[in-house]
């Protein structure tokens, strides 16, 4: 077995031809490799709300081109020995900064009983935006990787952040 | 009588409203792209049928139950939103004494998308049938 192994390595616009594609070489990997079925659908879970959270951020930045050359979106998904590791990065508004920093901190202090009950309140009280997110997919995220999620933020400039995150699958 | 019968794709998956068998049913993936337009109108039908039946009339045949088939290979956050929300509508009706049974299938190894019907029976407090599948 390979210590280790990049599955994905995507740096560049994220759109949904970008998505499927991604998705598609993932599920092939997943299949061909024969990876345990509860972790092939973790991994390829949090890839979707992953992806999905990057692409309805992407609309924030059309106008910032020089900034994106600098600051591509990343998707990177690598296994080390057994475990699976997904890395994501985004340009994010200021704005946008302390609501998910407060979910996050929120989110890594949880049990994962606490975090049930949360996604469970959230699912029951959720709304659809006009993006097609239900605001669900932070909880997922930390419901399904069972570990705390690391994250950072670095700043472009007064208005924007890159966003970087770590979420790690162990079997 | 409105009936739903859409097939699946990679993305989305079918739908099969069939009242006069009473039965609905949703299979395979789902990640539409467009999720508001894929379940606004999934919902509005069973909505309108399930508020429209008496619950002394029932189904026309009162030993019958109306099952509802769940076979889902994957779902997304927003997804779950909507099937969340046909859930409720299930509960509803059961709570103005329809029969309806919720069949939630899972494939065999796969205890995470048990474990998620086991919390949408837990959210909308209605038992679920959990049915192992082989594959």
């Amino acid at each position: 077995m390979k210590k280790y192994e990049i599955i994905i390595n995507h740096k560049g616009m994220i759109n949904l031809e970008v998505i499927d594609d991604i998705l598609l070489k993932l599920k092939n990997y997943l299949q061909e490799k024969q990876i345990e079925l509860v972790i092939r659908k973790r991994v390829y879970t949090l890839a979707v709300e992953c992806l999905d959270n990057i692409y309805k951020h992407a609309d924030h930045t059309n106008h910032i081109s020089e900034i994106i050359s600098e600051y591509p979106p990343r998707f990177i998904i690598e296994k080390i020995y057994d475990d699976f590791q997904i890395n994501t990065g985004n340009i994010i508004l200021d704005i946008n900064k302390v609501k998910i920093n407060d979910k996050l901190e929120n989110l890594n202090k949880l049990t994962l009983d606490d975090i049930t009950i949360l996604y469970k309140k959230s699912l029951t009280n959720a709304e659809i935006s006009d993006k097609g997110g239900a605001g669900l997919g932070l909880i997922v995220m930390a419901k399904i990787t069972t570990q705390k999620i690391k994250y950072d933020f670095q700043k472009i400039n007064d208005k924007f952040f890159y966003f970087a995150m770590q979420l790690t699958i162990k079997k | 009588m409105k009936t739903i019968n859409i097939a699946s794709t990679e993305k989305s998956p079918k739908v099969l409203f069939d009242p006069k068998k009473y039965i609905f049913e949703m299979e395979g993936n789902s990640r539409p792209e467009n999720v508001r337009d894929f379940f606004y109108p999934i919902i509005d039908t069973l909505r309108d049928f399930f508020e429209e039946i008496s619950p002394e009339k029932k189904f026309t045949d009162n030993e019958t139950a109306f099952n509802f088939n769940f076979k889902l290979e994957y779902f997304n956050s927003a997804s779950a939103k909507f099937i969340s929300d046909i859930l409720v509508i299930i509960k509803n009706g059961n709570d103005k004494g329809l029969n309806m049974k919720v069949n939630w299938y899972f494939d065999d190894g796969d205890d995470d998308m048990k474990e998620v019907g086991e919390d949408f029976s837990e959210m909308i407090t209605f038992p679920f049938s959990f049915i192992m599948m082989q594959r």
